[in-house]
């Protein structure tokens, strides 16, 4: 079967959260665009809505939080968030694979992994169980595992680079060109860390996928990132591809970012942690800039007027102070 | 910056302990059935104290009708020696109330002992006390009362409280425990010692206030398990005869006046089991209430 | 099957420990007993012109224990006795042994315990599903309510009020005893009738106030696997919703099978008041009984053999729970 990856275009997005104050929104009117075959990653501290944003691929924010706004078109599938009941179930999975956080039981503790890798087949109607079972056999393989074994065995004989490897498996096996990791290498250790990177980077090669991967740390985005989109307070406040991004941040929020990580050649003292905390989804700014309360430039404008994502060839920057010096050279 | 916050931190004390108190208004107002509870609950004391000093030492039997159904004169009817239900059981709610406050405090005060020790000392101590405790919540309690009402019939509220408290701190000595084990794990111990504070100090201030809940919610529970045993003690009759005293009357109603099975007598029976069922209730809607208030899992901020 | 077995004898071991330690209880209570029953059981054997060493034999026949001796003499005579289930002579029934009268009993509280506890285990179970999925509607709150409400009721108010309504009341079912009297005791249609008759509200007793536990405990343990990671992942991976219905009941049910286990053991103890109410003679009344007739052969006995119940539950719950998780299956600690 061959099948193209598939481009995937958020308009608009906005999902918002009950709350005894309201409904507050986690993500707001964020507009990206996956190239299809690309790999894109997605930075923000614990709070930015980032994890939020790719649960909306699938549809899958979870209550009390819900899609209020926007689209996501995804080639092959069409509109997501109309989807619903079995149509959205059938494209989970199939269309979209979605792995989780490594340091999450992604899997049920009672069962082994092959009787939960049939579970998956039956659910998606596989009539070929056998073809099913060699298939992640062979996925496994690749990711240098014993695929034997490893179905023979429970969640809590893996280690947690084992898992997630499985669970990366588990979103490939039914021929998923969609893949969304969210916090692939959070927990596990650095050796562990860089193996996967480099088993989704070849798999995403190999395979023709279009990938999303979430992370709050930049240096798995410099490492396996086409481009990258910064998110703050629910908002996208930079994207452009990965080298530009990290050589020349524009928005303060970036530039902090970078800034905050501590090299290991050179002075430890030159890493500069970000003043101020992250907002939550009560602090956040109802109107202005998001992060105008941690932010040097802050002026006037920023107070009252919500800064508007804006194009610069292949790069989007959403900041009052870099529009005016952007209009400016102009 | 910094200049904003050392406002702050000065009335945290004081902001929090507003935000508890707002916080329980809000919960009892959400669901009006807690303020039910909370003003059931009151009620049962109030009556348990003031009601026996409005009615007299020996309540007048009225021979010309005993065993009487409800009627307007007698809400839950007559006894079979013409008193009235009702009477009996406000005079009956000061002995399981006392009893109950005994339980309590011995309870609290024996299992947060127990607990705290264990969880804090960890090791031999630890094993040997909750072996012990284990032990103590294996062996059936009631069957244990029963046997245990041979030797000593601890008739008196006193007496009572104290067997039952001295069985029941178990309960309240794991969830002291255990929380004093998740603190330590999250480093709270150490990061207090770290400080310079003193064990008295981390214990009092640190400690207990953050366990109060847990403590007061388990404590809650195992004085529902005494307010029963007691009331069931005197109920199978095998302690002395104590007046005044719902188990006794429920004994009374079922084995001498027939209640189950006479519809004239149902009152006798019902006056007690209503209390208790009120009681339960009461209790059942408070521990509700408690839990909502303060488990940060259900709170919203 | 190694870790069963090493896991089995320590339980084991730790059981017997236990079982001394209330032998030795009951064994103390019994000799303190004041007035001491059988010095005066003694005495009076004595004054009615019994040789002493008769009279000593007559009292050790009666209560299981030698009046005479050291008290470690008597002890140890006592638990040799326990060794051999040689429980004593009961007094209430006199030249019945003990372990007779208790195994004659055991039938009564092991049937109607047993039907009752599974009834309300199946039905608390799937109510508790419901509640736990519909926690935020009305159904949930009404079926976690009932569930509060009927855990906080005490047996002896649910059993007295169902006499009340469906013997006096509503005179549809009989208030007490196992059996009419006018049926002839064996295999046939009126007296098997009978006795169904008669258990009827026993068990529902027994269902009624065990039900509100269960659908509480299984509310709380399917809210907490829903919690949990892999199903929302299994639902991330389009899993069908039976299976993930699946998942979540089986993850969810497994920590109540220890619970299950435990309750059969414990309700042997809890039944005193049912069987009280009923006039059910089981072995909660038995103990009642004996202790109201000073029989203390019998009462310790029975104290004993409720003990040794809870005590078993204890160690089946544990094993079953190692046989079915296969967490602890394979000797890891459980997560």
């Amino acid at each position: 079967m061959v099948q193209q990856a598939p481009g995937v275009r958020i308009d608009g997005l906005t999902v918002v959260y009950k709350t005894p104050a309201g409904e507050l929104p986690a993500v707001r009117g964020i507009d990206l665009t996956l190239e299809p075959g690309s790999i894109t990653g997605i930075v923000g501290e614990s709070g930015s809505g980032k994890s939020t944003l790719a649960l909306s691929l699938l549809n899958a924010v979870q209550p009390p939080g819900r899609i209020a706004a926007g689209r996501v078109e995804i080639d092959g599938l069409g509109d997501v968030v109309g989807l619903a009941g079995e149509q959205l179930r059938k494209a989970r999975g199939r269309h979209i694979g979605y792995v989780f956080q490594a340091a999450q039981n992604s899997l049920n503790p009672l069962k082994t992994v092959g009787k939960q890798l049939l579970d998956l087949g039956r659910s998606h109607g596989v009539e070929d169980l056998r073809g099913l079972v060699r298939e992640a056999k062979d996925l496994l393989g690749r990711m240098g595992l014993d695929g034997a074994r490893v179905l023979d065995s429970h969640q809590h004989e893996l280690s947690g680079g084992m898992r997630q490897r499985v669970g990366i498996m588990l979103a490939l096996v039914l021929n998923a060109h969609l893949v969304v990791l969210d916090e692939p290498t959070t927990a596990l250790d650095m050796i562990t860390q860089a193996n996967i990177l480099k088993i989704v980077r070849e798999v995403h090669a190999e395979r023709g996928l279009t990938t999303l991967v979430i992370t709050h740390d930049i240096g798995v985005v410099a490492e396996v990132a086409d481009r990258l989109a910064v998110m703050y307070g629910g908002r996208l406040v930079e994207q452009g591809p990965t080298r530009e991004v990290l050589g020349a941040p524009r928005h303060p929020y970036t530039k902090g970012l970078i800034r905050a990580i501590p090299r290991l050649v050179g002075d430890i003292d030159e890493a500069q942690a970000l003043p101020g905390r992250p907002p939550t989804l009560a602090t956040v700014p109802k109107e202005g800039c998001v992060f105008r309360e941690r932010c040097a430039l802050r002026m006037d404008v920023c107070d009252t007027v919500d800064p508007q994502a804006v194009a610069d060839g292949p790069r989007t920057v959403a900041c009052h102070a870099v529009t005016v010096t952007v209009k400016e050279h102009a | 910056m910094s200049a904003t916050l050392v406002p702050e931190t000065a009335s945290a004390a004081s902001t929090m302990r507003r935000n508890f108190w707002r916080g329980v208004w809000r919960v009892m107002k959400r669901k009006p059935s807690r303020m039910a509870g909370v003003v059931i609950l009151a009620g049962f004391i109030l009556m348990a104290v003031v009601g026996p000093m409005l009615l007299p030492e020996h309540l007048p039997g009225d021979t010309s009708s005993i065993t009487q159904p409800p009627s307007w004169e007698h809400w839950f009817g007559t006894d079979p020696q013409g008193r009235d239900v009702l009477a009996l059981v406000v005079k009956g709610s000061r002995y399981v109330l006392l009893t109950a406050a005994v339980t309590a405090l011995i309870t609290v005060v024996a299992g947060t002992a127990i607990g705290l020790f264990s969880g804090f000392k960890r090791g031999r101590w630890d094993t040997v006390l909750m072996r012990l405790t284990d032990m103590k919540l294996t062996i059936p309690g009631l069957p244990l009362l029963l046997v245990l009402a041979t030797v000593w019939q601890f008739g008196s509220p006193l007496q009572m409280g104290l067997v039952l408290g001295l069985l029941g701190w178990g309960g309240v000595a794991r969830a002291v425990r255990s929380q004093t084990l998740s603190l330590r794990e999250r480093g709270f111990i150490e990061a207090a010692r770290g400080l310079g504070l003193s064990t008295s100090h981390i214990i009092g201030r640190e400690l207990l206030p953050s366990m109060a809940p847990y403590i007061a919610m388990n404590m809650l529970i195992s004085v529902t398990g005494a307010v029963y045993s007691q009331v069931g003690l005197f109920f199978l009759g095998v302690l002395p005869y104590e007046s005044d005293n719902w188990g006794v009357m429920l004994n009374l109603a079922v084995f001498q006046a027939g209640a189950m099975v006479t519809p004239t007598a149902l009152g006798y029976l019902l006056g007690p089991l209503l209390a208790i069922l009120l009681l339960t209730l009461a209790i059942v809607l408070v521990v509700d209430a408690m839990d909502e208030i303060f488990n940060p899992r259900l709170r919203e901020e | 099957m190694t870790l069963i077995a090493r896991r089995l004898a320590g339980h084991l071991a730790r059981g017997v420990v236990m079982i001394l330690v209330v032998a030795t209880i009951t064994f103390f209570i019994v000799n303190n007993i004041p007035g001491d029953p059988m010095a005066a059981r003694y005495e009076k054997l004595i004054e009615g012109g019994m040789a002493p060493q008769a009279a000593s034999q007559a009292v050790k026949v009666l209560y299981g224990f030698q009046p005479d001796g050291t008290l470690w003499q008597q002890y140890t005579e006592y638990l040799g006795g326990l060794f051999r289930l040689d429980l004593g002579v009961s007094v209430s029934r006199p030249g019945t042994p003990v372990l007779d009268v208790l195994t004659e009993a055991a039938k009564w509280t092991v049937l109607p315990v047993l039907l009752g506890t599974l009834l309300s285990f199946l039905v608390g179970i799937i109510l508790g599903v419901f509640a736990a999925i519909k926690r935020t509607g009305k159904l949930g709150d009404a079926l976690a309510i009932s569930g509060s409400l009927l855990h906080g009721i005490p047996q002896y108010v649910l059993a007295m009020l169902l006499v009340v309504i469906f013997a006096t009341l509503i005179p549809i079912l009989p208030a007490e005893g196992t059996v009419d009297i006018l049926y002839e005791p064996g295999f046939n249609a009126g007296y098997i009738g009978s006795m169904a008759e008669h258990a009827v509200l026993p068990v529902v007793t027994y269902a009624l106030s065990a039900y509100g536990g269960w659908i509480l405990a299984m509310k709380s343990s399917v809210v907490t696997v829903l919690g949990d990671d892999f199903i929302l992942a299994s639902e991330l991976r389009g899993m069908k919703r039976s299976i993930v219905f699946r998942y979540i009941t089986r993850n969810a049910i497994l920590p109540l099978f220890t619970l299950l286990a435990l309750s059969l053991g414990l309700l042997l103890g809890g039944a005193v008041f049912i069987e009280k109410i009923f006039n059910y003679p089981g072995l909660g009344w038995l103990l009642i009984g004996s202790v109201q007739d000073r029989d203390y052969a019998l009462m310790s006995g029975a104290f004993l053999l409720i003990t040794v119940a809870t005590i078993l539950a204890n160690i089946v719950a544990d094993l079953f729970y190692t046989v079915i998780d296969p967490r602890v299956r394979s000797g890891e600690e459980a997560s």
